[in-house]
């Protein structure tokens, strides 16, 4: 019984973690179509566009680089603004899409 | 006594720098308004018009900018608008610049057309490769037929720079063979029908390439006007037409060298009754005669030129209000022009040189480069509009009676249709503003009913097929940076080409089929 409950708490946390991983890249996808790649573009940004390129970087990085920008210890005037409107599953989402790309 | 000197003293003084500081202030004003023109013409003018008038974006002047809020403007150009080709300026321009650039918008009016003579003409044409007669007489890369190759305008995300440039592809492989860069954004791409190894690229603002395919490489350009699209060759390849917007002329140019041969100032009496300058539409060779047929936008009229003596214009009047694109039918005898304000494609007899009929087209009709197909002894041709009304469809006529077949409702305004012979489907790009902006819909070709619907990703635009019809090319626009390659029967995405900003695709295979659709049998 008890090892029947454990493994069902496992199936389900495998479950869950395996669905909630999926759904973060597609919301990742979309939520970068919409806020991100206007500047950073989506596998580089424009040769003629002073922005970083995020494909390909590194998830963790991202992630932090975006709550900084987010909690304004990293100044940005429009980083601040763009970050802000981010909640934390939109930011793990993002940094997960992104670091999955191949640039 | 004393006190009054001082007084007197501090009044000369302040006199005299309030003198000095509004001379100052005027001088700096003067070079602030210079620097904002040349800030404008160096970002702005390729999309927005030379003359503050609007082009591919809106007009951006003191009458309709009028009212709106300085800081939205601000946003507006540092973040760039999703959705459109606005790119983001923050960090290109400094916030200065923009802050000012706002002002300037807000108070300067449209600018009266600007002349581009044939003097400014000669003075722009270059030459990068001396003697064609040294290029190598056959292509530098495996291809199996020149028709396999696909021309890409990429505009590059500021619609200049490193990102502008025509790249060609080879439409069997669906690998890149060249790229030819552009000063802006690369916007139509005609092949020469008499030699295959020619294209022509025209940009943004004007300016015209000689590629040669051969070698994939500009060998001359020459800068036409400040802003406008439109270009035309002749069936023999000896002439080329190139049209403005700004200003309001269209020359003739010799395809060989590039040198201009006459200049046309458009303009005449609008369908009702009054005398415009007008904005030069699309231009089209025909394979049927030594002539070219040019749209004037808005006096509504088109004008036939016959390729001989001093080109002699015939005008055909009343032809619609704000014409635009259109495609030829019948072995190019006939033409069908799209009319954005009367929502009508009207069609045109070239020899006899006449309006045949006007047919209903959905609501601002855009044909792009127009599609026709054979279906059961029928032509048909389709018709794509972009305007925002209650019911979007595509229109379909019979090409022989000049009736209205049917209007296809489709899920969006729609920009551009593609067709072929050995393709089931007719392909139309949805451009609405929204997540169906990402979307292709098929039109079957016998049931006349959408049956696919494709997420091509970024947004979906200009459909080509490739000159076997086996492929169909979609640009996955603004954000997408991709040209997205399907199999034109099973729908099955097939490879994809990156670059920055692609918009439209011309397969070189239109030269043998005059409109995209027809099969080169009928031609003969």
């Amino acid at each position: 019984m008890k090892l029947f409950t454990y493994s069902l708490a496992a199936l389900l946390a495998f479950s869950f973690s395996v669905a909630s991983q999926a759904a973060n890249i597609y919301a990742g996808e979309s939520k970068a179509a919409a806020v991100c790649s206007q500047c950073h573009g989506i596998r580089k940004t424009s040769a003629e566009a002073p922005f970083p390129p995020l494909a390909g970087r590194d998830e963790a990085y991202l992630e932090s680089a975006l709550k900084q920008y987010r909690d304004k210890t990293r100044v940005s005037e429009i980083m601040n603004n763009i970050a802000g409107s981010l909640s934390d599953r939109d930011i793990n989402n993002i940094a997960s899409y992104y670091s999955r790309l191949k640039p | 006594m004393e006190l009054k000197i001082t007084t007197l003293k501090k009044s000369i003084l302040a006199t005299s720098i309030s003198v000095l500081f509004t001379s100052a202030n005027a001088y700096a004003a003067a070079d602030d308004s210079h620097k904002m023109h040349q800030l404008y013409q160096d970002n702005c003018a390729s999309c927005h018009g030379s003359d503050h008038g609007g082009y591919l974006a809106p007009a951006l002047n003191s009458e309709t900018l009028k009212g709106r809020s300085p800081t939205a403007l601000r946003t507006l150009i540092m973040t760039g608008s999703f959705e459109t080709l606005m790119p983001p300026f923050f960090g290109r321009l400094s916030d200065n610049d923009i802050r000012d650039m706002v002002k300037h918008l807000q108070s300067t009016p449209k600018l009266a057309n600007p002349a581009f003579t044939i003097k400014d003409m000669k003075a722009s044409l270059k030459v990068y490769v001396k003697d064609e007669s040294k290029l190598p007489n056959k292509p530098t890369f495996k291809i199996d037929s020149m028709d396999d190759i696909i021309g890409v305008a990429a505009r590059g995300k500021y619609g200049r720079g490193d990102g502008s440039e025509a790249v060609f592809i080879n439409s069997k492989t669906h690998q890149q063979i060249g790229v030819v860069p552009t000063v802006t954004a690369a916007h139509i791409i005609e092949f020469s029908p008499a030699n295959e190894r020619w294209a022509y690229v025209k940009t943004d603002t004007a300016e015209i390439y000689k590629v040669d395919l051969y070698t994939m490489q500009a060998v001359r350009s020459i800068k036409t006007g400040w802003n406008g699209p439109g270009i035309g060759i002749s069936r023999d390849g000896k002439y080329l037409m190139a049209g403005s917007f700004v200003p309001h002329n269209a020359v003739i140019l010799d395809a060989e060298t590039l040198e201009p041969l006459k200049q046309f100032e458009l303009e005449g009496i609008d369908p009702d009754g009054n005398m415009v300058s007008s904005d030069s539409g699309m231009i089209i060779g025909t394979p049927y005669a030594d002539i070219f047929a040019i749209a004037l936008e808005n006096a509504g009229q088109v004008w036939v030129v016959d390729l001989k003596d001093d080109f002699p214009v015939t005008k055909i009047k009343n032809v619609g209000r704000h014409l635009h694109d259109a495609f030829l039918t019948h072995k190019g005898k006939k033409l069908m022009i799209a009319s954005y304000d009367d929502s009508i494609v009207a069609a045109i007899d070239l020899e006899k040189r006449e309006i045949i009929k006007k047919l209903p087209a959905g609501c601002v009709p855009h044909v792009g480069g127009g599609a026709a197909v054979k279906v059961d002894g029928r032509t048909l041709g389709f018709g794509t509009n972009f305007g925002t009304c209650d019911k979007t469809v595509v229109s379909v006529w019979d090409l022989d009676t000049m009736e209205l077949v049917k209007q296809v409702p489709v899920s969006g305004g729609t920009e551009s249709p593609a067709a072929h012979a050995n393709a089931p489907y007719v392909a139309v790009d949805i451009i609405t503003k929204d997540r169906r902006a990402r979307t292709i819909q098929l039109i079957d070709k016998k049931s006349l009913e959408v049956v696919k619907t494709l997420d091509v990703g970024g947004h979906a635009y200009f459909p080509e097929y490739s000159a076997d019809g086996k492929s169909l090319y979609v640009s996955a626009g603004y954000a997408g940076d991709e040209v997205v390659v399907y199999d034109s029967t099973s729908l099955q995405k097939t490879g994809s080409i990156q670059m920055e900003s692609p918009a439209g695709i011309f397969s070189r295979g239109r030269v043998k089929y005059m409109t995209r659709g027809l099969s080169p049998d009928e031609m003969e």
